[in-house]
């Protein structure tokens, strides 16, 4: 366990190692690859705004996904209880699905204004249909065995879907969170970048437009910082949750 | 009312056609036969003689396309309640405990339901008592993960008698259990009953299994399933292994034996 945790860690700070010597070596030029050590002083002088942005993009990114976990488990649930919810409506999700989220922003923006609802939306749309598939296919692949033994019983759909239905998905439910968490995030960034002013996102967007590379370097780490963290997170709330579904 | 009192379960020209992609499929036809009250009888045939589909038949959970289903007096047109039922899979709950899981019955129901609020303590005492029938004590806690397929079966099985059911259905129960495991199964399904009586229908393919529980057994032809013969076994109850393997029973054996053979040419 401890290596698990440790070796990711050498092997990134490894990286960082060779990255900072082979800058200078390579005779790279700061403003196209500048040296890590450049970077992490940038983020200590800009802390604040970084903060700030980041803050913003966290806030963004978890109000679309609670958002999506709503309609995503409602969803799920509508397509995997009932058949014809399935056949009507699966279809026109993998269509819908199959669309670049980025494409949807600038509908956004003309219908809501550059700011934090298109980002809100975009991060909700990325999110929910990963939570809607899992939750429909967890419940869809109910035992029939199982289903046999609760009719047998006098039981009714509702407490098919209650006793057995809705907690035989709950693993699905809690691994689809931690990809839902994550296209997010995606999605708030991406609306960000395109039209905001405010986010992470939207400081990269400016950093480019300077050609401030230290910052937009500063931006990236603090996204992927962000995205381990939020994915860790629901991967720990997953594994806390259900840990009747794992053989260990 | 005088007469022999009515049986439990009669079939009455049963035929069952399942609808599939591109047609229909007879799974079983023109099945006429009664089951008594407290009367154990077991389905044998070769695979696809249409077992199963007779089980899901007497329980309502299928609708005859033809002939008429009567459990306890009554037409079955949907499922039946309180109706026990195990099959080869356990499938018990994983997030419950085994006791969680043999308790679940009693709050499906709403005259079980109401039974178990009116006395909690008394149902779960009962629940812990089957399980100590079956060799389960000590394990109410556990998680159904933690136990082997044989106390994953006994503890099905205790659920599919915890809220005391008329009628208990067996799909292949002991089929995924090893040799021993599934003896020591037909001792206690005998104990079960004798502690409780109750009426069972069995499907196996196991055909010591069938002579050692039933009091009856029937044998099915295939394509589509129809009754080919009817035994019944007048070995005492209740019956040790020694009767399973005795002559008696062996012989039974090899004559079901042949008429499967020849069901399935």
């Amino acid at each position: 366990m401890r290596r698990r945790a440790l070796l990711p860690l050498v092997v990134f700070v490894a990286l960082l190692g060779v990255w900072e010597i082979a800058v200078p070596l390579l005779d790279i030029q700061q403003i196209v690859l500048p040296r890590p050590s450049a970077v992490a002083q940038t983020m200590v002088q800009t802390a604040g705004p970084i903060a700030h942005h980041a803050r913003h993009t966290l806030e963004t990114t978890m109000i679309g996904f609670a958002a999506a976990v709503v309609l995503g488990l409602g969803l799920g649930f509508a397509i995997g209880a009932s058949a014809a919810v399935h056949d009507g409506l699966y279809p026109l999700l993998v269509g819908f699905n199959s669309i670049p989220k980025a494409a949807v922003v600038p509908l956004l923006v003309m219908w809501f204004g550059v700011g934090t609802v298109p980002a809100v939306l975009t991060a909700f749309l990325l999110a929910f249909f990963p939570v809607a598939v899992n939750v429909a296919v967890g419940l869809a692949t109910l035992e029939a065995e199982l289903r046999d033994v609760l009719r047998a019983l006098g039981a009714s759909r509702w407490q098919i879907f209650v006793k057995v239905g809705a907690p035989r998905t709950m693993p699905m439910f809690f691994a689809s969170l931690k990809v839902a968490v994550s296209s997010a995030f995606v999605g708030s960034v991406i609306s960000e970048t395109v039209a905001s002013n405010a986010g992470i996102g939207y400081l990269m967007a400016v950093a480019a437009s300077d050609f401030n590379t230290r910052l937009a370097f500063s931006g990236l780490f603090v996204l992927a910082a962000m995205g381990v963290v939020l994915y860790g997170l629901f991967a720990a709330i997953e594994r806390r949750m259900t840990a009747w579904a794992y053989t260990d | 009312m005088s007469g022999p009192p009515r049986p439990l379960i009669e079939l009455d020209g049963v035929t069952l056609d399942y609808v599939a992609r591109g047609g229909r499929t007879r799974a079983v036809e023109g099945i006429t036969m009664s089951v008594p009250r407290g009367a154990c009888i077991a389905f044998v045939g070769p695979s696809g003689c249409g077992k199963s589909s007779l089980l899901r038949l007497v329980s309502g959970l299928v609708r005859a396309t033809a002939g008429t289903v009567t459990v306890d007096g009554r037409r079955v047109t949907g499922p039946l309640t309180n109706v026990g039922m195990a099959f080869q899979n356990p499938v018990l709950l994983p997030w419950r405990t085994v006791l969680g899981n043999v308790m679940l019955p009693l709050e499906i129901l709403k005259e079980n339901r109401a039974r178990l609020a009116a006395d909690r303590a008394r149902w779960e005492g009962r629940a812990r008592e089957l399980l100590r029938t079956v060799g389960l004590a000590g394990a109410e806690d556990k998680q159904p993960r933690e136990l082997s397929g044989g106390m994953r079966q006994r503890a099905s099985l205790c659920r599919a008698l915890i809220h005391e059911p008329e009628l208990l259905l067996l799909d292949e129960p002991f089929a995924a259990l090893d040799a021993f495991t599934r003896e020591e199964m037909w001792d206690l399904f005998q104990a079960l009953r004798r502690a409780r009586p109750f009426t069972g229908v069995l499907v196996t393919h196991d055909l010591r299994e069938a002579v050692v529980l039933a009091d009856s057994v029937v044998v099915l032809s295939t394509n589509p399933g129809r009754v080919a013969h009817v035994h019944a076994v007048s070995l005492p109850s209740p019956r040790t292994l020694a009767d399973g393997y005795g002559a008696e029973a062996t012989g039974l054996i090899a004559v079901m034996r042949e008429q499967i053979r020849k069901a399935q040419a």
